[in-house]
């Protein structure tokens, strides 16, 4: 071996190493002279950080980071509640109206919270009751859209000789507006409630679809795939526990938006009269009070309220959800 | 030579930090480098070294989140370190310092003509404008080896493969006149062939234009050919630092030990390398004492103490260990340094088999008269033209070519992935190409499994290391019950290495090297017989690639393992394999046992492969001649070339000419 001498000692916050002893180190190490060679684990260099990851504890984590996300989903969930509490602290049935013609257009007093219609009926049982219908009617069609949105586009991504079928598919129905083939099965089907939100999900999917398909497009020949197929693993099987997680955050975020995007559909249909009216929703009220609410705001006020608090609450959430779903944001 | 000379630029003592959500990494720990005038600086290290943030700050073109929290780089009176002003940067970037990084695709604009990209900054820097400025950027383009340079000037990145491209980057930096050129591992991403064409392109604009270069890099070969002085860096700090003989010849710091012997071409054939274990070090925690301590099988008591000083070996060599101390035992430096420095390397080759002469060998697997075409119509591409090759039972067949060449593909073929569009593949005697009965199938996934090359792209991120490694006896229900599968999984874990508490994470809790043995395990489970392992160490760093190696050598003895080892890196594959195949351009070219091989190659672009494999031996490296493959250098028209067998076991694909002029060379 070379002489050596020490030119200078990097690590100047150190304790300087006193020359020729040991003692400070034994100290540190009873038994274990400084310069002897120390024991050899081979494991220790194998062992990384242990971690207890787990993917939905980090979503969950992650989501509750974002106070004002997390605001938003409180409020929703209190709408939603309350959509249920109120018909029972309200005094008026809902399913009882009477038509009362001296109390039309009654502004909100104490006795009508919400004042009363055109018809003279109380605003304020119809308003929560609609809420509820609107509410379950865009969770259940939304989540029908994406269900169906992420089935077909999985499969269309995936299955290279059902590209071209798909793809035709997807450009026939979409070249013609939806709401012709709404107004069609709204004429020849019916108007009932079931009717249409079933026509909702049949004509809704393609946009998740196309999205999924894209998405899975990225995936598809990635090497874990392949990887998969060598051990002969089922397309199904590849596609449920290979692709679809990577497509959560996705899936999410369209739901969020699917919802309010729903909601407003159906206002859309309601207004130009493609709804069934005996069951109030939102769409209906607004439809409603869109011929007085310029002498009597306050019908438009309370539910375009509503809805909005909806679509907002739900469109924030919904987006910091999406993001905490992705796994690039955990730590 | 050197210490007359006053450096140009001085790093003293630099600590770099990063804020990462709210973690603290430190990516640099304490940092210290003298740039000579003229010379070429290698600074070798893994990936996360900090070896490029280092020279980063060069430029001033450190990430946003990070900050110099210590330390001074003097350059021309100035400090580096202090700038913060974009302002002052743009009179030093370029003109004074400029950079070469990675990837030729994403550094030029694909919307502007290549000579556009080149006079803009020859047109900044060298103050020349219109006619004047394009006749220089011709001259550029000529300079760095482009050739019809007019043409050239004209056309768009895309028109340029990635070679050429990597070259357009050159001139671009070498037309702003700088002082310095850093080289951020410009080569990484080219074939070998590229690579030597581009490191003789610097050396060459180097003296030419008389710049000093940085030159990172992770390969010791490349550093064994381009530099003078190198630096070894790890977990942010420089370890041992001096001139490329004694660097390669005479090191002392356990880490560069550590990096020689795992290389390969320093190995003896049929031992195992002597792996570094582990991974380096998480740089988010404190380290006590030297870094690389828990993965050092003779680090002392002290190691894990304090950092170890400098201690000086030369006037140009520095080594941050304390084995250098007085009161340190005295070692001797391993085997592999020794071979290096005695030039007695690549020969010592223990008990050298001769598979060919067996006459009992049994066939695994054949390829006949094997085509893959993609695409349909006019855009077809033939990637694989009417290959055929036996691989016998028990032996490693290595494919070797270069990006583009179809070895992939015909791994790929070989496993079903890929189609065949006609010929066939046999195992044990079989037709599995095409349709094929069901039990048929699962013999053959049973049988025939694959490793795949990017350990990072080929694990399910979503999945648990205990789904991924039991993925196949799932689909085929080759267990008795729940605790049979795991118990199944525990053993293979154990056999790749890995710990049994592995099996409930998830991949991104692993290094690349230990998800490399996850894949392995994927694979092993189904106990195969044969394996295609496609590129399994390309990806690594160059301290996991032993520990890969020696597994797949353990696993081949253990089990009887027949391997397909693909690669583009012949010098790899002279160590793992028994039979080596040069493919190029979708043709076998070359076919012989791996000694036989690189004691008499044949084929001109077997030449040039071999030419352009860098060794870490500075010396060889140096007075190396780089050979370059030019496919019109064969006659065909009259004389038809065929796949004949010129000496004993080996194959290659010439006419009767050739023939005769590789048989007059070496003997039949």
């Amino acid at each position: 071996m070379q002489e050596a001498r020490v030119i200078y000692n990097v690590d100047k916050h150190a304790v300087p190493f006193p020359e020729g002893s040991n003692e400070l180190y034994i100290q540190a190490l009873p038994g274990k002279p400084a310069f002897d060679f120390a024991e050899y684990h081979p494991e220790e260099a194998e062992r990384t950080g242990s971690s207890e990851y787990s993917y939905w504890r980090s979503v969950w984590r992650n989501f509750v980071k974002k106070k004002s996300a997390v605001a938003m989903l409180v409020i929703f969930s209190l709408l939603f509640l309350f959509t249920f509490i109120a018909p029972i602290i309200s005094k008026y049935d809902v399913h009882n109206l009477r038509i009362v013609d001296d109390l039309m257009f009654t502004r909100p007093n104490s006795t009508f919270w919400f004042g009363t219609d055109n018809l003279g009926r109380d605003y304020w049982s119809q308003v929560w009751y609609a809420t509820r219908t609107s509410i379950i009617l865009a969770v259940s069609v939304s989540a029908g859209q994406i269900i169906m949105g992420v089935l077909i586009g999985l499969v269309w991504g995936y299955v290279r000789s059902l590209d071209r079928f798909f793809t035709e598919l997807y450009n026939f129905i979409n070249n013609i507006p939806t709401i012709i083939y709404m107004t069609l099965i709204a004429l020849m089907i019916g108007k009932s409630t079931l009717v249409m939100g079933l026509s909702m999900i049949l004509f809704g999917w393609l946009g998740t679809a196309r999205n999924i398909r894209n998405l899975v497009f990225m995936y598809r020949d990635r090497e874990y795939n392949l990887a998969s197929r060598c051990l002969g693993t089922s397309t199904w099987r590849i596609l449920t526990r290979n692709i679809v997680p990577y497509l959560v955050s996705v899936i999410v975020l369209r739901l969020a938006l699917a919802i309010p995007g729903t909601i407003a559909y159906e206002t859309t249909l309601t207004y130009l009269g493609l709804m069934d009216i005996s069951t109030p929703s939102l769409g209906i009220l607004l439809r409603n009070a869109r011929s007085f609410f310029l002498d009597y705001p306050y019908l438009l006020v309370f539910p375009a309220a509503i809805v909005s608090t909806i679509t907002i609450t739900f469109y924030l959430a919904g987006n910091a959800f999406s993001d905490a779903c992705d796994p690039r944001n955990h730590l | 030579m050197i210490d007359t000379k006053q450096p140009i630029l001085c790093a003293q003592d630099i600590e770099v930090q990063f804020t990462l959500r709210g973690q603290k990494l430190t990516a640099i720990r304490g940092c210290s480098l003298d740039l000579y005038d003229g010379e070429t600086l290698a600074i070798v290290g893994e990936s996360g070294s900090g070896k490029s943030v280092f020279t980063k700050l060069f430029v001033g073109m450190l990430d946003k989140n990070g900050e110099i929290t210590r330390g001074s780089i003097e350059y021309q009176g100035m400090d580096l370190a202090k700038i913060r002003s974009e302002k002052q940067w743009v009179n030093i970037r370029g003109g004074k310092i400029a950079m070469v990084t990675q990837d030729p695709m994403t550094s030029l604009n694909p919307l502007k003509k290549i000579g556009l990209q080149i006079q803009e900054a020859i047109e900044l820097h060298r103050g020349l404008r219109g006619s004047a400025a394009k006749e220089k950027t011709i001259q550029m383009l000529e300079m760095v080896g482009i050739p019809e340079p007019e043409r050239r000037y004209h056309q768009y990145p895309h028109e340029f493969s990635g070679g050429m491209r990597q070259r357009v980057v050159i001139a671009i930096a070498v037309a702003c006149k700088p002082q310095i050129l850093i080289c951020d591992e410009p080569t990484t991403a080219l074939d070998v062939t590229i690579q030597a064409q581009i490191i003789e392109l610097i050396r060459k604009l180097q003296k030419e234009e008389n710049m000093t270069i940085i030159y990172i890099t992770h390969d010791l070969g490349v550093v064994a050919n381009v530099a003078d002085r190198v630096a070894v860096m790890y977990a942010g700090q420089i370890v041992e630092v001096g001139t490329a003989n004694e660097i390669f010849y005479d090191s002392w710091h356990p880490y560069t030990w550590a990096l020689l012997s795992a290389m390969p071409q320093l190995g003896v054939k049929g031992e195992s390398l002597p792996a570094i274990d582990g991974t380096p070090p998480n740089l988010y925690n404190h380290i006590q004492g030297s870094a690389f301590a828990p993965r050092d099988k003779q680090a002392l008591n002290v190691d894990f103490l304090q950092d170890p000083p400098i201690f000086k070996l030369s006037d140009s060599h520095f080594s941050k260990t304390w084995m250098l101390d007085a009161r340190a035992p005295k070692i001797k430096q391993p085997d592999a340094i020794q071979r290096l420095s005695s030039a007695k390397y690549g020969q010592t080759v223990a008990n050298l088999e001769h598979p060919h002469e067996d006459p009992n060998r049994e066939t695994l697997i054949e390829a006949r008269n094997l085509k893959v075409t993609f695409g349909t119509g006019r855009k077809r591409f033939l990637a694989v033209n009417n290959v055929n090759f036996s691989i016998y039972k028990g032996e490693t067949f290595a494919l070797v070519g270069e990006s583009g060449s179809g070895k992939t593909t015909i791994g790929r073929a070989l496993l079903r992935i890929n189609p065949v569009s006609s010929g066939e593949v046999l195992y044990k005697g079989h037709r599995i190409s095409g349709k094929i009965s069901k039990e048929l199938d699962l013999e053959v996934i049973r049988g025939c499994q694959m490793i795949f090359q990017d350990p990072m792209a080929s694990l399910n991120e979503r999945a648990k290391v205990d789904y991924i490694v039991s993925e196949g006896i799932i689909n085929h229900r080759l267990y008795i019950d729940e605790a049979d599968r795991q118990r199944k999984v525990q053993e293979v874990l154990g056999e790749v290495g890995l710990l049994p508490e592995f099996a409930s994470r998830f991949p991104h809790e692993f290094s690349g090297g230990q998800r490399q043995r996850i894949g392995i395990a994927r694979a092993l489970i189904m106990r195969p017989e044969f394996i295609v392992a496609d590129e399994p160490i390309s990806a690594l760093d160059v301290s996991i690639r032993a520990q890969v190696l020696n597994l797949l050598n353990e696993l081949k003895v253990k089990y009887g393992l027949t391997y397909m080892f693909i690669a583009h890196d012949l010098s790899v594959v002279r160590f793992i394999s028994n039979r080596i195949a040069v493919i190029h351009q979708g043709n076998i070219v070359e076919l012989a046992e791996a000694e036989e091989l690189f004691a008499h190659p044949m084929h001109p672009y077997t030449r040039s492969l071999l030419s352009a494999v860098p060794m870490p031996d500075p010396i060889h490296e140096k007075k190396k001649k780089l050979l370059v493959y030019n496919p019109d250098c064969h006659d065909y028209s009259i004389d038809k070339p065929n796949w004949v067998e010129a000496r004993p076991g080996h194959f290659v694909y010439a006419n009767q000419r050739e023939l005769e002029e590789y048989q007059n060379e070496y003997g039949a």
